[in-house]
């Protein structure tokens, strides 16, 4: 076989894994803005998420940093109270619902999922598109909700202060909440449908990465939850809009029942977050510790059992709303359960880990301070599922610190986990592997000095949602605001160094991590069709080296040029 | 697949159906303006869930649907079960403190 | 490099593409769309997958539907605990009259879809899909209209609510606030399959062959059964409260 080097950029990079006569990649299949903005490629539409949700990433991060930027004095001096209210809610409802809950799922649940499991596309191609300009015209409207003089309600929507005392421009918001909301039904519709109808000859429910559990699982809760909100804010608007009495207090309203209704979504909405990032971070741990996944089935029930039982959890958020004592009672026991099969991933990770062959290539840097942030982020919120200290310490800043460790600290790891991991299947280029591990580290100490010092501030009864603050908490702020601009850095850099690699970096080969699942046995970046030929699947995944076998020498290592040849 | 449905097979399938339909609708009327206490409204709904559970399975075919149709109907209203049985559980409680 | 260089055993990929049954796929059957033509099945079974594959699709929409109108009840059931007299009272303001026509016309709408739907399936039948789907629309039209008549008879009554509105206990308007939104959600749903039946009746007027192969004709009608389905529950809510007494 002559050696055959690809001349264009987005053309085949290694001819020694595949047959020569390939397909063109998925990105040569047109150049023109238009053959992006009409695609139906799952591949294509994952980039068009990709580069949505990294707008509304900075956009929701600028509004973050000009929060902490507030606090790290106690008076106010950069900015006033009414425009502090409409910072923190800009953040929450950009950072929930424009990044968050689309932005593993949409990115490379839209891109992996096909090729996970050996389909040509998603079920419904014309809906992923579909379900992409509504995500980006939600988000368009939230920005005219900001253009318009912004929100100040916070990202919950709280009745009666959102329908009947708000002077700012709610309903525009809560249309674009609403709209985004439709897209992530339509990806949910899309998901299920596709694993159930279009898995390769052999891919077996029990041989399906988690990554892909971890996909349907959450499009369970896109499909189920989601609805929910749609009519809650729909109400909102009916309310604020059109005048109609719905939650009014003065007309007998029952404001609880809007809590209920919002957080039987949001709760869940949590796991939307964080089941996607354990699927990456399962997919990330078994790689590069060489190790089957430790009880690979235990693993699909936990993941499956978080997705249900988060249901049942929402009124842990309401223990001081004037919920009736015994409703939390109720909600706090049901919490407590929703831990144990959390528990058993963090469990079955490690024991993956242990006695692996582990590499510290950025992905898996990535994915251990995903392990150790989730495990803060989830002891925490036991504190919090417990009343009484609970009513200590709700809407003071120990809740702040308690998500974000979940939702940033391991969900947004686990993103950039799964960016460094899959990039060379995305676009065909390896990235500066030493940028990406120190970006890495920063980002897990960053994390922490942002956030760990909330815990404290919290504890001692620093209340959230305050731009001005009693002096004695200033040092524990100082340190969260320094840690924001460590994590500012730490997000920016990779920005950069991918962007340079998408023009100048090194050539990726198909399998660069040594890596098992389907997605590694085609090309990078894929032809339009994902695989050359019908995939058919003989084996369990994580083929790498089963419990209990003696060590080798296939650590994941980084291609070079001269190790390709 | 059994064989192709004539029109006559198809309207024995349905019209019956919806006689049934209009007569639950003619009873719902009528009982509704009976003083049955509690029961009015338990009767009201029953019939309506009667109606629906007869659309949902003669007229868009659940009962020849495959079963991950049939599943997928039965799990909206599992959750749908969820969202009542814990959100009335708190109202009814906060009624009963008073 | 001391890799095991070759691909994982489990995973195997026939090297010589299979790719020739493809194009003749698609001209034999011009309902496939992408993924599903490009299965490896025989057209008919392709396209019998297709079909299951977009009503599948459908009920997990529809059961998504569920939770949506679903939470809306809960609201009504909410408030149907809470402030029982002032919902008996304000629900005998509602026009029994209409309410009780509509439904009889969406039940025998849901008649006409259900017939369609079957009918659908054997191309001999087709000009008997095309009236029963014009009818579907049109009946589904015609609430439409008798809504709004009602809609004008409730605006006259005062029943919207706000000042001056015809009932003096506040949370009677509470009820009234559910039947505009309720309805109006409904009547929404409504339009959008109105518009979606009307498109199939022409679409099947202008290809000849689609209502029998293509997946949207069951995809339509099982959306109009379950807004069908929804107004069902919404009458007796609506309608049948308080009139006892």
């Amino acid at each position: 076989m002559s050696p055959h080097i690809a001349q264009s950029p987005t053309a085949l990079a290694d001819p020694d894994e595949l047959a020569l006569g390939l397909p063109e990649s998925y990105l040569a299949a047109g150049h023109t803005l238009g053959s992006w903005l009409t695609t139906t490629d799952h591949k294509r539409i994952a980039i068009l998420y990709g580069l949505s949700i990294t707008l509304f990433f900075f956009l929701g991060g600028a509004a973050a940093t000009a929060v902490r930027l507030e606090l790290f004095t106690p008076e106010a001096d950069f900015v006033g109270s009414d425009t502090y209210n409409k910072l923190f809610t800009l953040h929450g409802v950009i950072m929930v619902w424009f990044f968050l809950i689309p932005s593993i799922p949409t990115t490379f649940g839209n891109f992996l999922l096909p090729l996970m499991i050996g389909a040509r596309d998603l079920a419904f191609p014309k809906l992923n598109l579909v379900s992409w300009y509504l995500n980006l015209g939600g988000g368009l409207l939230a920005a005219v909700a900001v253009l318009a003089g912004g929100i100040d309600t916070g990202w919950t929507f709280y009745v009666p202060y959102a329908t009947v005392f708000s002077d700012t421009a709610v309903s525009v918001a809560v249309l674009g909440v609403f709209v985004a909301g439709f897209s992530t039904i339509a990806t949910g519709v899309n998901f299920i449908a596709t694993v159930h109808l279009l898995r390769a000859p052999g891919m077996t429910w029990f041989r399906l990465p988690l990554f892909v559990w971890a996909m349907y699982t959450t499009s369970l809760i896109f499909v189920l939850a989601t609805p929910v909100l749609a009519l809650t804010l729909l109400l909102v608007l009916a309310e604020r809009a059109f005048g109609l009495p719905i939650f009014d207090p003065a007309r007998g309203g029952d404001p609880i029942l809007f809590q209920h209704l919002f957080w039987f979504y949001s709760h869940p909405a949590v796991y939307i977050m964080i089941l996607p990032a354990m699927g990456v971070i399962s997919e990330v741990i078994t790689c590069f510790s060489r190790r089957v996944v430790f009880g690979y089935t235990f693993m699909v029930y936990a993941l499956v059992a978080i997705a249900v039982i988060g249901f049942f959890t929402w009124g842990h958020h309401m223990f001081t709303s004037g919920m009736s004592p015994y409703a939390a009672l109720l909600f706090s026991f049901l919490s407590f359960i929703v831990a144990v099969p959390s528990a058993i991933k963090v469990f079955n990770w490690t024991a993956t880990l242990y006695r692996g062959q582990i590499g510290f290539e950025s992905p898996m840097l990535y994915a251990l301070g995903f392990l150790g942030l989730f495990t803060v982020g989830g002891l925490t919120g036991l504190f919090l599922a417990s009343i009484p200290i609970d009513v200590h310490v709700q809407d003071t800043y120990f809740v702040v610190a308690h998500f974000h460790y979940i939702m940033v600290g391991a969900s947004v790891s686990a993103y950039f986990a799964g960016l460094h991991l899959w990039w060379p299947k995305i676009t065909g280029r390896m990235y500066p592997e030493t940028w990406a591990k120190f970006a890495a580290i920063l980002m897990f100490f960053g994390f922490n000095l942002t956030f760990f010092p909330q815990f404290i501030a919290g504890y001692l009864g620093m209340p959230r949602r305050y731009h001005v603050y009693p002096p004695e908490f200033q040092v524990w702020n100082v340190l969260s605001s320094s840690g924001a601009a460590v994590l500012a850095v730490a997000y920016l850099m990779p920005l950069g160094y991918l962007t340079w690699s998408v023009f100048f970096g090194a050539r990726a080969r198909n399998d660069p991590w040594n890596a098992t699942g389907l997605e590694w046995r085609t090309t990078s970046p894929p032809p339009r069709d994902n695989f050359l030929g019908r995939v058919a699947v003989l084996g369990p995944p994580y083929d790498y080296h089963p419990a209990g076998s003696p060590p080798t020498q296939d650590q994941p290592h980084l291609p070079t040029q001269e190790s390709q040849a | 697949m059994s064989e192709a449905p004539t029109l006559r097979s198809i309207l024995l399938r349905t019209v019956p159906v919806w006689l049934g339909l209009v007569a639950l609708l003619a009873v719902s009327v009528l009982l509704a303006y009976r003083p049955l206490g509690p029961w009015n409204a338990a009767l009201a709904f029953g019939i309506a869930g009667t109606q629906a559970l007869l659309v949902a399975v003669p007229f868009m075919r659940l009962d020849t649907a495959n079963a991950l149709d049939r599943l997928t109907a039965a799990c909206g209203l599992f959750w749908l079960a969820i969202l009542f049985t814990l959100t009335l559980a708190d109202v009814f409680a906060r009624l009963a403190e008073g | 490099m001391t890799a095991t260089g070759e691909p994982s055993p489990a995973l195997r990929e026939p090297s010589p593409p299979l790719r020739e049954p493809a194009p003749l796929l698609r001209e034999s059957a011009p309902s496939l769309r992408e993924p599903w033509h490009d299965l490896g099945f025989a057209p008919a079974d392709a396209l019998a997958r297709q079909r299951a594959g977009a009503s599948f699709g459908m009920w997990i929409f529809i059961a998504s539907e569920v939770l949506f109108f679903g939470a809306l009840f809960l609201f009504y059931a909410a408030l149907r605990a809470e402030h029982p007299e002032a919902v008996a009272a304000a629900a005998r303001e509602t026009n029994i009259v209409y309410g009780t026509a509509n439904t009889a016309l969406l039940l025998t709408s849901g008649l006409l879809a259900a017939i369609a739907a079957r009918a659908a399936e054997v191309p001999a039948l087709r000009r008997l899909v095309l009236v029963c789907l014009l009818l579907t629309a049109g009946l589904g039209l015609a609430f439409l209209i008798v809504k709004g008549f009602e809609y004008r008879e409730d605006i006259r009554e005062n029943l919207v609510p706000g000042p001056g509105f015809k009932l003096a206990d506040r949370p009677t308007q509470l009820f009234f606030g559910f039947y505009w939104f309720a309805t109006a959600v409904h009547g929404i749903h409504l339009a959008i399959g109105i518009g979606l039946v009307t498109r199939l009746a022409w679409k099947g007027w202008r290809a000849p062959d689609f209502l029998a192969t293509s997946p949207q004709v069951e995809v339509a009608l099982l959306y109009w059964g379950f807004v069908d389905m929804v107004w069902i529950v919404l009458y007796p809510a609506l309608y049948l409260v308080g009139r006892a007494g």
